[in-house]
């Protein structure tokens, strides 16, 4: 496969199986470069996994999976190209951010050590100091700007923000979004909070109950989705362009979570936008995908 | 990754240099001590003509049998506190998984971390038995407090020492990519080398090489000079050999004498003698080789499983 032309992760029938428990099925996504992903879902829904599965660091169970066109294994051309941090942000607690950086040079071989040098005396985080005592968000500075100085094309941030304050949050995001904006990145960045998520992905990625449930441009899935609400009525007399996801009576009324494939034709629903909290909430609530596939591709016909 | 090695455990190289430097104080002190008092011993009894009971000279200054043993249980050291650790700390604190997408693939980083603790337990077991060996120079050549393949003995000299510090550190480190935890990790080394190093000395070690065997006077078994004197039997007037001598054995002339000093040589002028089986002084470096390639042979295969271990296994 060309590798300058392949999409920055694409897998098919990707699964993960601990034990007798399969931690991710069935996962076929496909996302092109130049994106800043969100990889979104209820606890245990596999982000993880799939996640340490593109950073070569899990072996799958079944399916494939395929980074910038290489599988993800031990070979330096792969280890090069991708950036990884952990939850929790994993560092040598007893070593300084400097001692980290100088590692770094000396175990990758496109090392960008000024610039990671310079973001974090920006952000005033300590050079000389044990990791260990630092503040959590510039541990995770620090995380962020050992995986940035790789110069990797796809960057995988595992719940990076989760531990920390709104403001170490805001300047994660803010470091985040002016690295993607220097250079040719993808990122996919996994989180609970979608609210920070909105504010630097363009694009979801959407796993729940171990499978993909909705992927596509943030944009489009905003566009493609309305809350109807109207007189009481049962969901089979919807009409057919719309795909119910999540819908709520009461005695006198309807309110349905749609997907369009079309313009709403039905005069008696009130037509409004609903934000993607709202979205990504209604998807995780189902038990199965709500079409006849795994995977509700949005944007990708167009 | 010689920087990553270099970085990661310097602290540990530290504290290890200062306790090498703080024992070799110690033995440097007592060894110059035990070498005047042999030598004035050994210039004492050639005026004399005799030695008397040598084993006596050496056990005044009362540091010898102590900081002898001592030393045994250094190369378990070198297993809790660099073998267990080594991996096992990465795996605790999720650090594998920023060392695993770096640039260096597994293999290689697995490679130069193991290479580097194996090399240290290389250098300072050799360090270590170097300063012992030569600190039990006079003790050796006066054969106190005991021959020199007795536990306790056999185990501070020569090569072994460096085999059992090589071994420790492996199999910490295997113990460590096993469980992935620490505690765990230390309590296996400790388990493992101990009893290991115990059933080796206790039932290994004396079959290394067919004991010889030679007939003795009657009476307490004394093998050659410096010899390790394995089980004897006692042997009749006819040949016979006797699985247990027990007092009905004893001929009835010699009966009454026991237990004065006359009543072994009346046996032996009866005929009865002792057949003793041992391990002529000449065997120690073999002996040596053997226990220290039994060792490195189960360090490599320890070693072979910890890189099974981190190939083969997520993170």
């Amino acid at each position: 496969m060309n590798t300058q032309d392949s999409p920055a992760i694409r897998t098919a029938g990707l699964g993960k199986r601990y034990g007798s428990l399969w931690a991710l099925q069935d996962c076929s996504v496909s996302v092109p470069r130049g994106r800043v992903s969100a990889l979104v879902g209820p606890n245990g829904a596999g982000k993880t996994t799939l996640l340490k599965i593109l950073a070569g660091l899990s072996a799958p169970s079944a399916g494939e999976a395929a980074v910038l066109g290489r599988a993800p294994g031990q070979n330096t051309e792969f280890l090069d190209s991708v950036g990884y941090l952990a939850q929790d942000v994993p560092l040598y607690k007893r070593l300084s951010a400097g001692d980290h950086l100088e590692i770094g040079a000396r175990l990758n071989r496109h090392w960008d050590a000024g610039a990671a040098r310079a973001r974090l005396a920006a952000l005033k985080v300590p050079l000389g100091r044990p990791v260990a005592t630092l503040s959590g968000g510039q541990r995770a500075q620090v995380g962020l700007s050992l995986a940035l100085a790789k110069r990797p094309r796809l960057l995988l941030l595992d719940e990076p923000v989760a531990a920390l304050d709104p403001l170490a949050r805001r300047e994660f995001l803010a470091s985040l979004t002016a690295a993607v904006a220097e250079g040719d990145l993808s990122v996919i960045l996994s989180s609970h909070l979608l609210h920070d998520l909105e504010r630097v992905c363009d694009h979801l990625i959407l796993l729940a109950a171990s499978r993909t449930q909705l992927i596509g441009d943030i944009g489009d899935v905003l566009a493609t989705h309305r809350m109807l609400v109207g007189p009481r009525r049962r969901i089979a007399e919807v009409e057919p362009g719309l795909t119910v996801i999540k819908s709520t009576q009461t005695a006198r009324q309807t309110r349905l979570l749609v997907r369009l494939s079309g313009p709403v034709l039905d005069p008696s629903w009130a037509v409004t936008e609903v934000g993607l909290e709202d979205i990504v909430v209604a998807y995780m609530g189902l038990e199965a995908s709500p079409a006849d596939g795994q995977l509700t591709e949005i944007g990708a016909a167009q | 990754m010689n920087t990553l090695v270099w970085r990661l455990h310097r602290g540990q190289a530290c504290i290890a240099g200062a306790a090498l430097i703080v024992l070799t104080a110690v033995l440097l002190i007592t060894g110059i001590a035990m070498s005047g008092t042999y030598h004035d011993f050994v210039a004492g009894c050639a005026a004399a003509r005799d030695c008397g009971d040598p084993s006596q000279v050496l056990g005044r200054d009362g540091l010898l049998t102590d900081w002898g043993l001592a030393t045994m249980a250094i190369p378990l050291l070198f297993g809790l506190f660099w073998g267990a650790p080594l991996l096992a700390t990465e795996f605790e604190d999720g650090t594998h998984g920023l060392a695993w997408t770096q640039g260096v693939t597994r293999g290689r980083w697995v490679s130069r971390t193991v290479a580097w603790a194996l090399l240290a337990a290389l250098v300072w077991g050799g360090a270590l038995t170097a300063l012992v060996s030569w600190w039990r120079g006079p003790a050796n050549a006066l054969a106190f407090p005991g021959v020199r393949f007795d536990p306790g003995i056999f185990d501070i000299q020569g090569i072994v020492p460096v085999a059992y510090s090589v071994f420790a550190v492996a199999l910490g480190i295997a113990a460590g990519a096993a469980f992935r935890r620490v505690l765990p990790a230390m309590a296996t080394t400790l388990a493992v080398f101990t009893g290991l190093r115990f059933l080796i000395a206790e039932y290994a070690r004396p079959h290394y090489l067919t004991p010889a065997s030679m007939l003795i006077p009657f009476g307490p078994d004394n093998g050659p000079p410096g010899s390790w004197v394995l089980p004897s039997v006692v042997t009749g007037p006819g040949g016979q050999r006797y699985g247990s001598f027990t007092f009905q054995d004893v001929p009835a002339a010699c009966r009454s004498l026991w237990p004065t000093p006359s009543y072994p040589p009346c046996m032996t002028a009866h005929g009865y003698h002792d057949l003793i089986t041992y391990q002529p002084a000449g065997r120690f470096w073999a002996f040596q080789g053997l226990e220290a390639g039994i060792f490195l042979v189960l360090a490599a295969a320890l070693i072979a499983v910890t890189f099974r271990l981190v190939l083969a296994r997520d993170a």
